[in-house]
């Protein structure tokens, strides 16, 4: 069963992370022209006249464009965090789901297998896909970022770890509220849709005092990336709840995944 | 006394309040072929996959070799082979690819020994060409893998849904030789079908499922001996014929009507004697025609 989905996912694996790749390429081809001759204290006095709650919003307030890790700390990862966001709620809320869209349950329902069995496997598949593209993301940075200029590799590290607990949380959700469902179709606006809708909230709760609440309805404030620069450390709450929550959602998803008509 | 392989136990199912079955009650015995007969949306997949586990059921229970077939059991599931009414598996694989994985599944239980073994008999009596993509294959083709898939682990109990559809008259033919050898060795074959002839040509005992409900279970040659015949009689009143013998006219035209008749010879003589009868054709109900009087004038409350 492993073996098989592994086979099965490793092509959506592959376009993902490798078009991350060559997005990530060629900012590190450009960046070093943009950033050069003084340009990036240009960016830096620029950035100087926007508002403090959209620095805020995009880690500007505490990480410059003027080099290419500065760029990685604000909107690089802004833009890893969505992006491994919504690989892995739609591998979640697909990888039950294909069975029932494309009708071959009633073939595996046959087998010799538990549901539970089922979900579990198809859950670690996800794990190592999830975790691999992170490791490959991560080390590609910290390979990209060491040629060309002197990162702090330990916040680089500890950066490129945290888009772990976002995803973790996102690809079990995607998968309970695929027991909802018996298409996939339904399911990739969805998919997409909350994590943007997540993300919104969490761009929005830096905005102000009024609005900081939005932050515990959005999972990306789970990363805590600010945390990882401004104190060079892990924001252990968020690693507890990011695992509670992705056992939670994985347990709920058993539990409806256990009752479900399988049609 | 045969030993129960299969009980299904008052069955009752609906998709809110669309009636899927009710109150369906039914054993097949072992080494037998049981045939399970009925017309469009009667009940006879939502029989299976409630056997299956698919689908939740209202109340009820399903006794597999006398323990409850829960979902999860797959000790009793590797006992159990199924082809549903359309095949569907995983495009991207191979003919053979698809075996493997099948194979690896079952490799814990003790029908793995012969499995491998198995699988090339029936690849090779159902001339199935394993190199070949599952997306390129016809539908006779995927019925085909699909058929090898529920025989493969020797299950004991074989539960098919209209398994023929797609197959050439050779195939057939092949498939049904393989079915009686299932018998032969003991296993049980629940075989889902509304073509009538496969019933008479193969199953030993047959169910009638109309509107979600078991309204006549019995062996084939009894169904088949039961005294329904085809009366065609060309008389002066045939309307108070028809009254006195209290039938419902299949046709009428002049003189001359036909009606399903239930009653003994001897009983139908003796009240046609009341009347001037100019012609009369008593015609033997053949099998299909018994069915077709039971999907048609049966109601539920005349099962027996």
């Amino acid at each position: 069963m492993i073996r098989r989905e592994l086979k099965v996912n490793l092509r959506g694996f592959v376009i993902w992370t490798g078009t991350m790749l060559v997005l990530l390429l060629l900012i590190y081809l450009v960046y070093p022209s943009i950033v050069s001759d003084g340009k990036g204290n240009k960016v830096n006095e620029m950035l100087e006249a926007f508002p403090p709650e959209l620095l805020k919003a995009f880690n500007m307030d505490i990480a410059g464009l003027d080099t290419a890790f500065g760029w990685l700390k604000s909107e690089g990862f802004v833009f890893l965090y969505l992006i491994i966001g919504i690989y892995s709620c739609l591998l979640g809320s697909n990888i039950l789901l294909k069975e029932e869209s494309e009708k071959t349950i009633e073939y595996l329902a046959a087998l010799p297998i538990t549901r539970r069995r089922v979900l579990l496997d198809k859950t670690v598949v996800s794990m190592i896909y999830i975790l691999s593209m992170i490791v490959i993301l991560g080390a590609f940075n910290m390979l990209a970022l060491n040629i060309s200029e002197t990162p702090d590799n330990r916040q680089l590290l500890l950066l490129s770890i945290t888009p772990v607990f976002p995803a973790i949380v996102l690809f079990a959700f995607g998968l309970f509220i695929s027991t909802f469902s018996h298409k996939t179709k339904k399911m990739l606006g969805i998919s997409i849709g909350m994590v943007f809708a997540a993300y919104i909230l969490s761009v929005i709760s830096e905005m102000g005092e009024k609005v900081e609440g939005f932050k515990y309805l959005s999972v990306f404030t789970l990363a805590d990336s600010r945390r990882v620069i401004t104190k060079a450390e892990l924001n252990p709450i968020c690693a507890v709840i990011s695992l509670v929550l992705f056992v939670v959602f994985i347990v709920l998803a058993l539990v409806r995944y256990q009752r479900k008509e399988l049609v | 006394m045969s030993e129960t392989i299969l009980e299904i136990k008052n069955l009752t199912k609906y998709y809110g309040k669309v009636k899927g079955v009710e109150n369906l009650s039914l054993t097949l015995n072992k080494g037998e072929i049981f045939g399970f007969i009925g017309p469009n949306g009667a009940g006879k997949s939502t029989t299976i996959r409630s056997i299956m586990n698919l689908i939740n059921k209202d109340s009820g229970s399903v006794m597999f070799r006398g323990k409850e077939l829960v979902r999860d059991d797959t000790e009793a599931k590797s006992r159990i082979g199924y082809l549903p009414s359309e095949v569907f598996l995983y495009d991207d694989l191979t003919v053979k690819g698809i075996f493997d994985h099948h194979e690896s599944f079952y490799r814990q239980y003790e029908c793995s020994a012969g499995i491998h073994a198995k699988r090339q008999e029936l690849v090779s009596r159902l001339k199935l060409d394993e190199t070949r993509k599952i997306e390129d294959l016809s539908l006779g083709n995927l019925k085909k893998v699909g058929i090898v898939l529920a025989l493969m682990h020797e299950p004991e109990l074989i539960i098919m849904d209209e398994p023929t559809s797609g197959l050439d008259p050779i195939m057939q033919n092949v498939f049904y030789e393989l079915l009686k050898e299932e018998r032969e060795k003991g296993n049980t074959v629940f075989y889902s079908t509304h073509i009538l002839s496969e019933v008479s040509k193969i199953c030993d005992r047959v169910g009638i499922i109309r509107s979600g409900e078991l309204i006549r279970a019995g062996q084939v040659d009894e169904i088949s001996d039961k005294q329904l015949t085809f009366v065609t009689v060309t008389a002066d009143d045939v309307d108070a014929l028809a009254a006195e013998l209290g039938v419902k006219v299949l046709s009428k035209e002049g003189d001359t009507v036909r009606f399903a008749n239930t009653v003994s010879d001897d009983e139908l003589i003796k009240k046609l004697a009341n009347f001037r009868i100019r012609k009369i054709l008593i015609e033997e109900a053949t099998l299909e025609e018994m069915f077709m009087h039971y999907y048609e004038e049966v109601t539920p409350d005349d099962k027996t």
